[in-house]
């Protein structure tokens, strides 16, 4: 980032080999903004495994990062959703992208991606494919309420039993969606609600979550990348 | 250059003193002809006592506590009463306790001390459950308990006090006929007396952790009001903890801090995770401790509203002049003043419990509050979603993390050392 | 008959809205069987008792900790917050587990009605001080309900109310002592659907159906075999999908020992000179809920007696997840039916059952059953 505009954004796998994928990325990043490593004035590093990060940096949670990261994109937020592979975030923020109140998932209630990759494998579908499944669904089935891993078991049964994919595609999403607003109720929904993380770009599981809410609910172009813009946002701000 | 002067606590060494010779005489009291006898920390201790000076209990709370702190002895214990059948999520004190049953483990040392009696009390939907089991656990030990789920104190009246007296009356008949000892109401009377003294002065203890900088953290707090959770009525206890409050009332004359860098002032809630209270030191690392809690403050110590306003220890009948001649006053007494236990009163209602957190708030000039969502105790978690909304409502910062006093497979460290960062982050505080 | 409890459970709200324009009398909710109903139906107000969905629902985090309260209490919170029973005019509880307070105090917090007690059921009710104690608390309740509905609770209108109950609960224990028979002549689904409604509605009106129902049930033959005779222990069950997914698989539950069958209705109150008294005496006396049951144990031979009356031939332990009461007698109860020559298959419950799974396991026990049944 320079003078608030974004020279270049890089993703790479993770996989086991974080020190490795982390400095893919960064030299990914560099290479495709045409820049080089001393000219980087500061950097900021947010996420899962941050302290991997090999060289001279700041760190700041996810939370904060986040908040900062939608507020730029999208001024009138106030409640952010971050649901990514193994964590869901519910951030309530400021007009500043100040962090007012903020809340994570619990044990036994938990909805994350990582559910949907393993409902997509029982599926037989390719991840990237569940939303539109889900979408051409016709009646809705209820799951369990309380654990994933019976949630899971019930998709086989379901199967089994010949219940079409789509409508347990959609019962997938409606479960995670339930998780997650019933996690971000806590702190209180407030208008407008933006959606950020690898989930949301699960056309299904928005839709689920819209419902759920009772709200509308919007996706940045790649929701992905929001906490990697607020830690450069932050950068940006300290140097 | 830390912003205050620091010293360890003198007292230390006795306490640690205390708790030793507690467990060991409870191990060795058959060995003179003494009686021992198990229930939990919330008993009525000083009834028993009446039956003479070699009478010791193990109460089962601090007891489960201290087999937490040993995650080893701990996992053997819980994995023993799940392959009895009993479930995951049951209170983990308790499955510590039975554990140390079913392998015939005392966790200081020895097989596990069979008591003579069970004498308990009966305010979660578990206590007297607890002791049921662990009665049958060991054969069949003859129990009695005190129902004490009466109302919050505030609306206690005749018939309530009478329910709770009547069966102290009783206990004390059962207590004559399976022990064949004669009843002694001066030592009742005497322990009644020292109870009173104890929880007012533990309270006295915690008042002091008014100043900044605080004199005590909450995690050297733990240790300390541990021994009124031992024997609440014992001389000893209620000795010890004069000697305490004139050692912080020294400390706090002289700005003495428990954390020199104290930057932060944070209150917690429920008990701690007694497997993983390096929690409580991370938190110094960016200048900020635990002022203490509820429970800390209100569990053992006994409070009251002071001439002006404030929160402060609860006089005791001797300093209000009052005379204990006989058994039934000294039962009545035992009764009302547990009665008005703080930490009694949620389980009627979470309405009370957010009053008293947002005083000690408030009177303790606390920045934030963190909430552990323990799985391990129905008792003391119960309402603490709805205080969680009272106190944002009060406009405190609060934060949660679930786990697990005694059960060290449901904490995780890392997630709650980075649910801590984002928190102190939000505070405006970076690591020193 | 049974269509009309079928509907009367469907129907609750509807009920109770339409008892109210009918009758101009006040509604209470109520959480747990010990609540004192005689009290309340005397002053001419209908408890109704406050059941879950079985919708699985995301509005109760905020208020109950989700991770380690019972399914039930969240349940029950979800239709208070959903506005479902927004026609009540009273709220209350009895004292017995903890899960469930939460849900009345969230409740009177969030939505609040015009009258809301708290009763302080005692728990020791094996001391000879708790008779004396509940009757001081219920004196205390009928001066509050009086004061709330502006009508007096004289004698005679309780001993009426104390007549209305007693005969709710001798004609239920009239209908489940058909089940006795060889070949029950009604279905555990069927039964459930009965004493769910009795909690529901009017006694007066329910009872006119039982004493309809009584009339030609024990000719009544149902077109299917009985096959396993079962037993359901437990807390709170109302789960209707569940059990009739278990009793197509050969089997008929003939009884059950939790808190939404026998324990509700099982024992009357006497006819003692002083009715409070005796009211006080009744709940005191009645089946225990774990969390009354010490010391000594009660429930557990209670328990066996049902099963050995009911020639029961196997027992589902129905376990509300995070349940503790329950949770600590299982072990118990478990070794007791086991010990009685009563196989045992345990399942923990939520708010909705996996049905699929949970048929695996309940097919597994009945082949498990039917298999010794095959030796002799």
């Amino acid at each position: 980032m320079e003078g608030g505009k974004i020279l270049s954004q890089t993703k790479v796998l993770t996989g086991l080999e974080t020190r490795q994928a982390v400095e893919a990325a960064f030299e990914e990043a560099l290479r495709t903004a045409g820049v080089s490593k001393n000219n980087v004035g500061r950097i900021v590093v947010t996420g899962v495994g941050k302290q991997e990060f090999p060289f001279e940096h700041v760190e700041v949670s996810e939370v904060k990062a986040d908040a900062r990261g939608v507020i730029f994109l999208f001024p009138a937020a106030r409640t952010v959703i971050d649901v990514g592979a193994e964590e869901g975030r519910g951030i309530k923020c400021s007009a500043e992208g100040k962090v007012v109140d903020f809340t994570l998932n619990e044990k036994c209630a938990a909805g994350t991606g990582s559910f949907t990759e393993a409902m997509a494998r029982a599926l037989e579908v390719p991840v990237e494919k569940l939303g539109g499944l889900s979408r051409q669904s016709t009646q809705a089935i209820p799951m369990n309420a309380q654990c994933a891993v019976f949630a899971e078991s019930e998709v086989v049964s379901l199967l089994h039993a010949k219940t079409a994919k789509p409508d347990i595609a959609r019962a997938v999403h409606e479960a995670i969606a339930s998780r997650i607003s019933s996690m971000v109720r806590k702190i209180g929904v407030e208008k407008e609600v933006l959606l950020i993380g690898g989930l949301a770009k699960n056309a299904g599981f928005v839709d689920a979550l819209k419902t759920d809410l009772g709200l509308e609910v919007f996706v940045p172009q790649e929701p992905e990348f929001v906490g990697a813009l607020g830690a450069a946002l932050i950068a940006e701000g300290e140097s | 250059m830390p912003k205050y002067k620091t010293e360890p606590l003198k007292c230390w060494q006795k306490a640690k003193e205390i708790r030793a010779n507690y467990y060991r005489d409870y191990a060795q009291a058959k060995e003179k002809g003494g009686l021992r006898w198990c229930g939990g920390a919330w008993s009525f201790g000083a009834i028993p006592a009446g039956l003479g000076d070699d009478v010791y209990p193990l109460t089962g709370e601090p007891y489960a506590a201290s087999i937490a702190w040993d995650k080893e002895f701990s996992t053997q214990c819980l994995e023993a009463v799940e392959r009895k059948g009993f479930a995951r999520d049951l209170c983990s004190y308790m499955r510590n306790y039975w554990g140390s049953i079913l392998l015939n483990r005392y966790v200081f040392g020895g097989p596990f001390p069979k008591p003579d009696f069970v004498w308990q009390d009966h305010i979660c939907c578990s206590h007297a459950k607890w002791y049921q089991v662990a009665s049958e656990l060991e054969g069949g030990i003859p129990m009695f308990c005190i129902d004490v789920a009466c109302g919050p104190y505030s609306e206690i009246n005749q018939n309530k006090l009478d329910y709770v007296v009547g069966q102290m009356h009783d206990g004390i008949e059962w207590l004559e006929k399976i022990t064949q000892r004669k009843y002694d109401d001066e030592k009742l009377i005497a322990a009644v007396k020292d109870e009173c003294r104890s929880t007012s002065l533990w309270a006295e203890v915690c008042l002091l952790n008014k100043a900044i900088p605080a004199p005590l953290d909450e995690k050297s707090m733990f240790s300390l009001y541990v021994l009124g959770t031992l024997m609440k009525h014992s001389p000893v206890v209620a000795d010890f903890y004069a000697e305490m409050r004139d050692e912080v009332k020294d400390r706090v004359a002289r700005g003495i801090a428990a954390v020199p860098d104290e930057r932060c002032r944070l209150m917690s809630d429920t008990q701690p995770p007694w497997g993983f209270l390096k929690v409580f030191r991370y938190l110094e690392e960016f200048g900020a401790l635990s002022i203490g809690s509820l429970y800390t403050f209100g569990l053992i110590g006994m409070w009251e509203d002071q001439p002006d306003g404030s929160w402060g220890p609860k006089k005791t009948p001797q300093e209000k002049g009052m005379e204990i001649k006989d058994r039934d006053t000294a039962l009545r007494v035992l009764a009302e003043w547990n009665l008005a236990k703080p930490e009694w009163q949620h389980f009627y209602s979470p309405r009370h419990k957010s009053e008293m957190m947002i005083r000690i708030a408030k009177e303790w000039k606390v920045n934030g509050i963190m909430l552990h969502y323990n799985r391990g105790c129905e008792g003391l978690t119960l309402g603490i979603a709805e205080n969680r909304l009272d106190l944002v409502k009060a406009g405190f910062p609060v934060m949660t993390f679930e786990g697990n006093m005694g059960d060290e497979r449901e904490f995780d460290v890392e997630m709650v050392s980075s649910r801590i960062d984002a928190f102190l982050e939000n505070l405006n505080l970076k690591k020193l | 008959m049974f269509d009309t409890f079928r509907r009367w459970s469907k129907e609750r709200h509807s009920y109770a809205k339409e008892w109210k324009q009918r009758t101009g009398g006040k509604v209470l909710g109520y959480f747990c069987t010990y609540v004192p109903e005689e009290i309340l139906y005397a002053a001419e107000v209908l408890p109704v008792r406050i059941l879950g969905s079985h919708e699985p629902s995301d509005l109760t985090e905020p208020h109950i900790f989700g991770g380690m309260f019972c399914p039930f209490s969240r349940d029950c919170l979800a239709q208070g917050l959903k506005g479902r029973y927004d026609y009540l005019d009273g709220l209350m509880i009895a004292q017995s587990c903890l899960h469930i307070r939460q849900t009345f105090a969230s409740w009177q917090k969030h939505r609040p009605v015009d009258f809301s007690y708290y009763l302080c059921m005692p728990h020791n009710v094996q001391s000879p001080h708790a008779e004396g104690y509940l009757a001081g608390e219920l004196s205390q309740f009928k001066e509050a309900v009086e004061e709330w509905t502006g009508r007096k609770i004289g004698t005679n209108e309780l001993n009426s109310s104390i007549e209305t109950y007693n005969k709710s609960r001798r004609l239920l224990n009239a209908v489940y002592a058909t089940r006795k028979q060889e070949n029950p002549p009604l279905t555990g689904e069927e039964a459930m659907e009965m004493v769910v409604s009795n909690q529901l509605t009017d006694k007066s009106e329910h009872n006119r159906a039982l004493e309809e129902l009584l009339k030609g049930l024990p000719e009544r033959k149902l077109n299917r075999p009985t096959g396993t005779r079962l037993m359901l222990i437990g807390s709170e069950n109302d789960d209707i999908p569940f059990i009739r997914m278990l009793e197509s698989l050969n089997a008929t539950v003939v009884v059950d020992e939790h808190c939404t069958g026998t324990r509700y209705f099982w024992n009357e109150v006497d006819s003692g000179e002083d009715a409070l008294r005796a009211v006080a005496r009744r709940y005191v006396q009645r089946p225990p809920c774990p969390t009354k049951d010490w010391m000594p144990r009660r429930r557990i031979e209670h328990t066996l007696q049902l099963a050995k009356n009911y020639q029961v031939q196997g027992a589902l332990l129905i376990q509300q997840k995070f349940c503790d009461p329950h949770e600590l007698d299982i072990p118990a109860v478990r070794s007791a039916l086991e010990g009685a020559g009563i196989p045992t298959l345990f399942l923990e419950f939520d708010v909705t059952v996996p049905i699929g799974p949970f048929k695996t396991r309940c097919e597994a026990f009945l082949e498990m059953l039917q298999q010794e049944e095959d030796l002799f």
